[in-house]
């Protein structure tokens, strides 16, 4: 493995500002497919950062055990924001500015954009494919997914359907997406995915080993590595659009008690939760589910505003991939 | 009048809630001038600029105001991001999301992109528009105007406020999440006037910028008066050709040499860097150009190639007169 420096900016009072990737080199002279895995640009996601980890311990055991397996160049970007991480916040702390809203033409001066532009320009250097991870915010749990802006489904949905997720949502452009990493990727033609899982600051080791497993697929199945045996199954994908999701929102302000389970299959009508107002001693709302499913995004931050995703379900009638 | 367009209650205590001000002239008018401030509870200087016109206009409305009368309707939003102001913070802890990064927003959708959907809905029909800004955090903005893709209306808007520098900013990739974008897609003539630093008021700043925005209003016809109207300076538009950075080469302590809003000459020192601990001179900054300092670094600890100031240099050449 070697590691390298992407960019280094000095720092006022210790060890400079920098984005390490780590770098695991073909075996043979023909140069094979080139797959990057990106994660931390959200300083309170940590299950990228811990799915990076898993990567580069694997390939580093595979590496030792079965060096002609790499065909391709693997590259893993496993805390790009380090600043953020180290103080376990979105935000870069120095600006309160979002990194993953930086990437693209004509950005600001500011030392966040100044490492977004770095990493991005790095990326479409050396990848014929990248995968950026991310997990939910501070207040939803997500099952493992992928997210595939409208318009790059064509490329990205195969590649999805090999990387070991429970769901694949395919959904609508929007200019909220035009400043981030995955959308200037697919945009410079490198075809991103953009991974979703579980919620900030927590690490679910179970679906991290779930889509560990779904990388290995996937550079398996790209031609990046080749392993002795059959390759793994892995999971069928639900594949939804919009229209396949029901979204459950608030009606009140107040603390959401739920007993239900991420990735539960529900039907209409049963319960979801409640709302309650913890100071009158009351329940403000009684949530049930508006449709029949896969639950696959729940709130676990308690603390509710009117208007709060609360849960999202992958409709019934939804057909796996 | 305060009128509270938007109400959204709180799970322990205060609302969260997007009030406006309004003031409305005598006789039926299209004329509506739109004035926001608080989009980022930090820029505090915005409040006080609002709330002497809030002053002034209930003045004018109240007889107390002779030489002005108020022919057209003005609506002052005074404080959008309601919990980040009270917590004195740029964004809200709870959710970290910049406000101007929400819209037009969703009238369905999180308590953000609410405010967002009502302050869109609710300014979306302006014939004119402010927004009220302070510098980025870290920095210090002397007073001026900043322009997206100036035009002729907008121009006149901001002579008639009486700065001449007019900053042209280059539409960022997420530039589109703005309200001011939203203002510019619906063609309405729009100005951000950036003035100070963010977590300061500046007092005699904002008194000073009163007058020119009085004098606006008279120019946007929501507001008449009997005085002479005044000769404004020439403007001077900087297009991002013409906008100077200079950057660091290393990182450590910034001592500035002069105040914001200066005009330099080439050469002329602007300040130095020194080691935290060392206490060695490692940088010495001057200006790369003749300029107008518009901007310049407030909060002293630097990082290596981090912007230290911003000069104007090179206006664009003959568009003024029109």
């Amino acid at each position: 493995m070697k590691t390298q420096t992407v960019v280094s900016f000095k720092s006022p009072l210790g060890r400079p500002v920098e984005i390490i990737k780590q770098t695991f080199t073909a075996a043979g002279d023909k140069p094979g497919k080139r797959i990057s895995f990106v994660a931390g640009l959200h300083g309170d996601e940590l299950e990228g950062v811990y799915l990076c980890h898993r990567l580069i311990e694997t390939l580093q055991q595979l590496k030792n055990t079965q060096p002609q397996a790499f065909l391709g160049e693997i590259h893993v970007y496993p805390a790009v924001n380090t600043q953020a991480l180290g103080c376990t916040s979105r935000l870069s702390p120095f600006f309160k500015n979002d990194m993953n809203r930086q990437m693209g033409d004509n950005n600001d001066a500011s030392f966040t954009a100044q490492l977004a532009t770095a990493l991005l320009d790095d990326l479409q250097a050396v990848s014929d494919i990248v995968v950026d991870f991310h997990a939910s915010n501070l207040h939803l749990r997500e099952l493992p997914q992928i997210r595939i802006i409208e318009g790059f489904d064509k490329k990205l949905v195969p590649l999805a359907a090999l990387c070991n997720m429970d769901l694949i949502w395919v959904h609508p452009s929007a200019p909220v997406f035009e400043s981030t990493l995955g959308y200037n990727l697919n945009h410079r033609k490198i075809p991103t995915l953009v991974v979703e899982t579980g919620i900030s600051l927590r690490i679910h080791q179970g679906f991290c080993e779930q889509i560990l497993q779904g990388m290995i697929h996937l550079m398996r199945q790209t031609g990046v590595l080749k392993l002795e045996g059959p390759p793994q199954q892995v999971k069928q994908s639900l594949r939804v659009n919009p229209r396949q999701v029901a979204l459950v929102q608030a009606n009140h302000s107040g603390l959401f008690i739920s007993n239900v389970a991420l990735g539960d299959h529900v039907n209409k009508g049963e319960p979801l939760g409640k709302i309650i107002d913890a100071v009158q001693g009351k329940t403000l709302e009684t949530v049930t589910f508006p449709a029949s499913g896969v639950l696959f995004t729940l709130r676990e931050q308690p603390v509710t505003y009117e208007g709060a995703t609360l849960a999202r379900i992958a409709l019934k009638e939804t057909s796996p991939q | 009048m305060k009128e509270t367009l938007l109400s959204i209650s709180s799970p322990f205590s205060g609302d969260v809630t997007l009030c406006k001000n309004s003031w409305v002239g005598g006789k039926p008018s299209d004329n509506i001038l739109s004035i926001v401030s608080g989009m980022h509870g930090d820029q505090v200087n915005g409040l006080y600029i609002n709330s002497l016109l809030t002053r002034f206009l209930d003045s004018v409305v109240a007889g107390h105001e002779p030489d002005f009368k108020l022919k057209g309707q003005v609506q002052i939003f005074p404080v959008v991001n309601v919990h980040a102001v009270q917590s004195g913070e740029r964004l809200w802890s709870f959710d970290d999301l910049d406000l101007d990064l929400a819209f037009p927003g969703n009238d369905k959708g999180e308590g953000a992109e609410q405010i967002a959907r009502s302050l869109y809905t609710h300014t979306v029909d302006s014939t004119h528009a402010i927004l009220l800004k302070t510098a980025h955090p870290h920095y210090e903005d002397a007073p001026h105007v900043q322009l997206v893709d100036p035009n002729r209306a907008s121009k006149k808007m901001a002579q008639s406020l009486g700065l001449e520098m007019v900053q042209e900013l280059i539409p960022t990739s997420n530039f589109k999440l703005s309200l001011f974008y939203h203002w510019l897609e619906n063609s309405i003539p729009s100005l951000i006037l950036s003035a100070g630093k963010p977590g300061a008021l500046d007092r005699p700043l904002g008194d000073a910028l009163l007058d020119g925005l009085i004098d606006l209003m008279v120019h946007t016809g929501v507001l008449s008066t009997v005085r002479k109207k005044k000769e404004k300076p020439q403007l001077q538009i900087y297009p991002q050709a013409g906008q100077c950075h200079v950057v660091s080469s290393h990182a450590g302590l910034f001592i500035p040499e002069v105040p914001v809003g200066s005009f330099l000459k080439q050469g002329q020192k602007l300040g130095e860097l020194r080691g935290i601990y060392s206490g060695e001179t490692l940088e010495e900054y001057s200006a790369p150009k003749d300029g107008y300092l518009v901007t310049l670094r407030q909060y002293p600890v630097i990082y290596e190639k981090e912007s230290i100031a911003t000069l104007l240099t090179e206006k664009k050449p003959g568009f003024w007169p029109f």
